[in-house]
C-alpha cells in the first residue's frame, strides 16, 4: 500500500469517527433540551464555601432551565459542525467537552430547587479516586516491565493491615514504613513466582489475593478482635495538613490543599512515576524490557534484575497505599476493608493506557461519578438508587470505550522471559 | 458497588473456628455470620454473644463460621449440617433463601434466623425480628434536639427491611421532634415516603463510612446515624478527627460506647437491638425440646429493642428533652405513641 493511499483510509476513518461523534452530540442536544430543560422550574444552588472557611465565598446558583438550553444549543452547534465538516482531528477533544457540559446540565437539572456543596463533592472526588490511583499506578509499573499483577488487591489489604498493627504499636509513620515493607515482600513473592519460576503470572496474583485475605482475616477475628490485643488495632490517622496560603483561597483551599500525607504523595508518586518511565535511561531500558526483553537483553540490560527491582518498588507502592484504607482514613482494620478497589485500579490501569497519568485520570473519573452518586442519593432525584449505584461503573466505561479508544499493553506483558 | 462480588468468587474459602467450651456437650449451636466479621462491632458480634452466653449458661458447644461473600452463605450453613449441629443460627436477612432451602431439606435440625420472618412460618425455623423504628424513633427525637445545624443524617449500608427500618423511625422520630416543638430540622439520607435514600452499598468498606459522613457534613448535618454494621466505624472515625462539636455519631445494634471504645467519645447513643437475648432464647428452646417454629418480634416493651444511655453527653442532653424522650418511650409501649403513624 503506498502512503497515499494509506493515509485516504485514515481520511475515511476519521471522517466516519467524527459524523459518529456529531451524531452523538445531536442526540444528547435533544436529550438535554427535553428532558433536563422541558419543564424543569427552579434555580440549581452549589454551595463554594466549605463548613469552617476562613472567608466564605457566595454560592453558585445556575437558573435550571435557561441553562440547559444553552447547553443543548452549543451541542447541537458542534455536533452538526462535525457532522459538515467531518474529518476533523477534534472530534474526540469536541466529544470529551460535550460531555463534560453534559454533565453540568445534568447536575443543574438534578439540583433544580435544591442546592448541594459542589466544593465538597469535588473533594471527595479525590479522596475517593486515591486508593484506585494507588491500585493503578502498581499496575502500570508491573506490567511495563511486562509482569501482569493480579495481586494488587492483596498488596492493598496486607498494607492497610501491617499499616495498622506498626502504627498502633510505634505511630504512623512507623505504621508507613511497615505497610510499605509488606507490600515489597509481596512484590518480591510475585516477582520469584513469575520471574525466576515463571508461574503463571494470573495464578501467582490470584494465589496473593487469597492468601492475604486468609490471613488478614483470620488474624483479625481470632487475634485483634481479643481484649488483649485491641491495642494494636487502633492506629494514629494522619490529619489533614494546611499548605501555608494556598490552603487560605476559597475553592482551591479546601479542594486540593487541605488533604492528609496520602493525598499529596499520590500525586507526588505519579509525577516521578511519569518522569521516570519516560525521561530517564533506567526508565526507558525498564520499558523496553517489557517491550521487548531479548532485545534489551542483547544490549545488556539484566531483564531479570529489573523486573525484580520495579516489582518489588511496585508492591511498597501498593503497601503504601493500603496504609491509606486505615492510617489515612479510619484508624482500624476490618476484613476485606479494601473490598476490590484493587481490581477497579487495574481497570484503571488499563483505560489509563498504562500510563500514571492516565491511570491517575481513570481513578479521578470513577471517584467523580462514586461522588456525584452520593449527592444524587441526598437530592431525592427521581433515579432509582441503585441506578445511580452503577453510574461509577457506567461512567468509566463510556469515557474509556468512547474518549480513549483502543489501548495497546506492552508487547510482552504477561509473558515470562527465558534466556537462551 | 459490590467489589466484593469478584473477590468472594476467587476467595470461597471460609474460615472454621472452633469455640469449645470448658464442659463441651453433645448439644452444639452453630452460628453462620453475615459478612462484616464476626467483630463488626455491632451486628454479627452481638448475636455471637448471645450463642456465647448460651455456651457458658446451658453448656451448648458453640461454633461460628464467618460468611465472606454471599457464595459463602449456602456452603457454611451445610458444612454445619454435615457436622450434625443440632442448632444452627443464621445471622441476617440476606441468609433468608438460605436458611429456608437447608431447613426444607433437615427438618430434623433447628434453625433460627435473625431479622427474617417467614410467611407462612417453617416449623424448624423460629425467625427473630424486631420493632427497631420505636427504639430509633426515639433517636431520631434525641437528635433533632441535640442539633445545633438544624440538619441531621443517616445512611445505610443495603436498602433491605432490617436496616431500613431503623432508618424509617430515625426520620419519624424528627418529623414527630418538629412537630411537637414546631421545630424544621432537616434529615438527608433517607425518604420513608420513596423508600430511596442514601447506600454505601456493602458492610465492610469503612472509608466509605467515612466519605458518607463527610458528604452529610458538608451539606450542614451535626448528627449521623450510620446503619451499616462496621462501616459505621469509619464515620465514628471522621467525628474524632473533626470534634464531637463539629460530628456526632448515632450508634446502631450494640451500645458501642462499649463495643468500641477506641472512639467511645463520639457517639451520643446507640438504637439497641437486643439479638443477642432472641439467640439465646432460641438456642434455650432447641436445647430443651420446646422448639416450636414462628417468629420472635423484639420491642421496646420486651427490652429487644431500647435507647442507650447517653454516656459523655448525659449533662449535654437538656432534662426537658431527655424528659420528653422517657415520656415517648411511655407513649409507644402503651401503645398510645405508633411511629410513623
Amino acid at each position: 500500500m503506498s502512503a497515499g493511499q494509506t493515509s485516504k483510509v485514515i481520511d475515511k476513518a476519521r471522517e466516519r469517527h467524527s459524523l459518529v461523534v456529531g451524531v452523538i452530540l445531536i442526540v444528547l442536544a435533544v436529550f438535554t433540551a427535553w428532558v433536563f430543560g422541558y419543564g424543569t422550574v427552579g434555580d440549581a444552588t452549589f454551595r463554594l464555601a466549605m463548613r469552617g472557611d476562613s472567608f466564605k465565598v457566595g454560592d453558585l446558583v445556575v437558573p435550571a432551565a435557561p441553562y440547559a438550553y444553552v447547553v443543548a444549543a452549543i451541542l447541537a452547534y458542534f455536533g452538526a459542525r462535525l457532522m459538515m465538516r467531518s474529518g476533523s482531528r477534534r472530534a474526540n477533544l469536541i466529544l470529551g467537552i460535550g460531555l463534560i457540559l453534559f454533565i453540568t446540565a445534568f447536575l443543574t437539572w438534578a439540583t433544580a430547587d435544591h442546592s448541594f456543596s459542589l466544593t465538597g463533592m469535588l473533594k471527595s472526588t479525590i479522596i475517593r479516586a486515591l486508593p484506585i490511583a494507588f491500585g493503578g499506578l502498581t499496575g502500570v509499573l508491573c506490567e511495563r516491565v511486562a509482569v501482569i499483577n493480579i495481586g494488587i488487591e492483596g498488596m492493598l489489604l496486607a498494607g492497610a493491615f501491617s499499616g495498622v498493627v506498626f502504627g498502633s504499636l510505634f505511630g504512623g509513620w512507623a505504621g508507613l514504613a511497615g505497610a510499605a515493607m509488606t507490600g515489597g515482600l509481596l512484590g518480591l513473592i510475585l516477582a520469584v513466582l513469575t520471574v525466576t519460576y515463571r508461574m503463571d503470572q494470573i495464578i501467582a496474583g490470584v494465589v496473593i489475593n487469597i492468601f492475604v485475605l486468609g490471613l488478614t482475616s483470620y488474624l483479625t477475628s481470632q487475634v485483634l478482635a481479643k481484649e488483649a490485643f485491641r491495642h494494636l488495632n487502633d492506629a494514629p490517622v494522619f490529619r489533614a495538613i494546611d499548605i501555608p496560603y494556598l490552603s487560605d483561597f476559597p475553592i482551591i483551599g479546601p479542594l486540593f490543599f487541605q488533604h492528609n500525607l496520602f493525598v499529596y504523595a499520590a500525586f507526588a508518586m505519579v509525577a516521578i512515576a511519569t518522569y521516570y518511565l519516560f525521561h530517564t535511561r533506567t526508565g526507558l531500558r525498564a520499558r523496553a524490557v517489557g517491550e521487548h526483553p531479548r532485545a534489551a537483553d542483547t544490549l545488556g540490560i539484566n531483564v531479570f534484575r529489573i523486573r525484580y527491582i520495579q516489582v518489588t518498588v511496585a508492591g511498597m507502592v501498593a503497601g503504601f497505599g493500603g496504609a491509606w484504607f486505615t492510617l489515612g482514613s479510619v484508624g482500624r482494620f476490618d476484613e476485606n476493608m479494601t473490598s476490590g478497589r484493587g481490581f477497579i485500579g487495574l481497570a484503571a490501569m488499563i483505560f489509563g493506557r498504562w500510563h500514571p497519568v492516565g491511570a491517575l485520570a481513570a481513578a479521578l473519573v470513577f471517584g467523580f461519578a462514586d461522588s456525584v452518586q452520593q449527592k444524587m442519593a441526598l437530592l431525592q432525584t427521581p433515579i432509582p438508587s441503585e441506578f445511580l449505584a452503577m453510574a461509577p461503573y457506567v461512567a468509566t466505561i463510556i469515557v474509556v470505550a468512547g474518549l480513549v479508544g483502543r489501548a495497546r499493553p506492552p508487547a510482552a506483558d504477561g509473558k515470562p522471559y527465558v534466556k537462551e | 458497588m459490590k467489589y466484593g462480588m469478584l473477590y468472594g468468587a476467587l476467595t470461597a474459602l471460609p474460615l472454621i473456628f472452633a469455640s469449645a467450651t470448658a464442659q463441651a456437650q453433645d448439644f452444639k449451636a452453630c452460628q453462620v455470620t453475615d459478612t462484616g466479621g464476626i467483630d463488626d462491632k455491632g451486628f454479627n458480634e452481638t448475636a455471637w454473644k448471645g450463642a456465647e452466653r448460651a455456651g457458658e449458661a446451658l453448656g451448648a458447644e458453640v461454633k461460628f463460621l464467618e460468611s465472606q461473600a454471599e457464595t459463602d452463605y449456602q456452603p457454611n450453613i451445610g458444612s454445619f449440617i454435615d457436622e450434625g449441629c443440632d442448632v444452627i443460627v443464621t445471622v441476617g436477612f440476606l441468609l433468608g433463601d438460605a436458611t429456608a432451602t437447608a431447613a426444607a431439606a433437615n427438618p430434623d435440625v433447628d434453625f433460627t434466623i435473625v431479622d427474617f420472618a417467614y410467611s407462612p412460618t417453617i416449623d424448624n425455623v423460629i425467625g427473630q425480628v424486631f420493632n427497631t423504628q420505636e427504639a430509633a424513633f426515639l433517636a431520631g427525637y434525641l437528635a433533632a434536639g441535640m442539633s445545633e445545624t438544624g440538619t441531621v443524617g443517616t445512611f445505610g449500608g443495603i436498602n433491605i427491611p432490617p436496616v431500613t427500618v431503623f432508618m424509617d423511625g430515625f426520620v419519624w422520630g424528627v418529623e414527630w421532634y418538629n412537630a411537637a416543638r414546631s421545630a424544621s430540622v432537616q434529615v438527608l439520607g433517607w425518604d420513608p415516603d420513596s423508600q430511596e435514600g442514601l447506600f454505601t452499598n456493602n458492610f465492610e468498606s469503612l472509608d466509605d463510612g467515612r466519605t458518607f459522613a463527610q458528604n452529610l457534613f458538608d451539606e450542614n448535618a451535626d448528627i449521623v446515624m450510620p446503619v451499616a454494621g462496621p462501616v459505621g466505624l469509619g464515620a465514628a472515625a471522621l467525628a474524632d478527627e473533626l470534634g464531637t462539636d463539629q460530628l456526632k455519631i448515632i450508634g446502631v445494634d450494640a451500645d458501642q460506647f462499649f463495643t468500641d471504645p477506641e472512639k467511645q467519645h463520639v457517639y451520643l447513643t446507640s438504637v439497641l437491638k437486643r439479638m443477642d437475648a432472641t439467640v439465646f432464647n432460641a438456642i434455650e428452646l432447641s436445647q430443651s425440646g420446646n422448639f416450636e417454629g414462628g417468629v420472635i418480634v423484639g420491642t421496646l416493651a420486651n427490652d429487644g429493642v431500647g435507647l442507650a444511655p447517653f454516656h459523655d453527653f448525659d449533662s449535654a442532653v437538656p432534662a426537658r428533652l431527655s424528659g420528653e424522650i422517657a415520656a415517648l418511650q411511655n407513649g409507644i409501649i402503651n401503645g398510645s405513641i405508633v411511629p410513623g403513624q
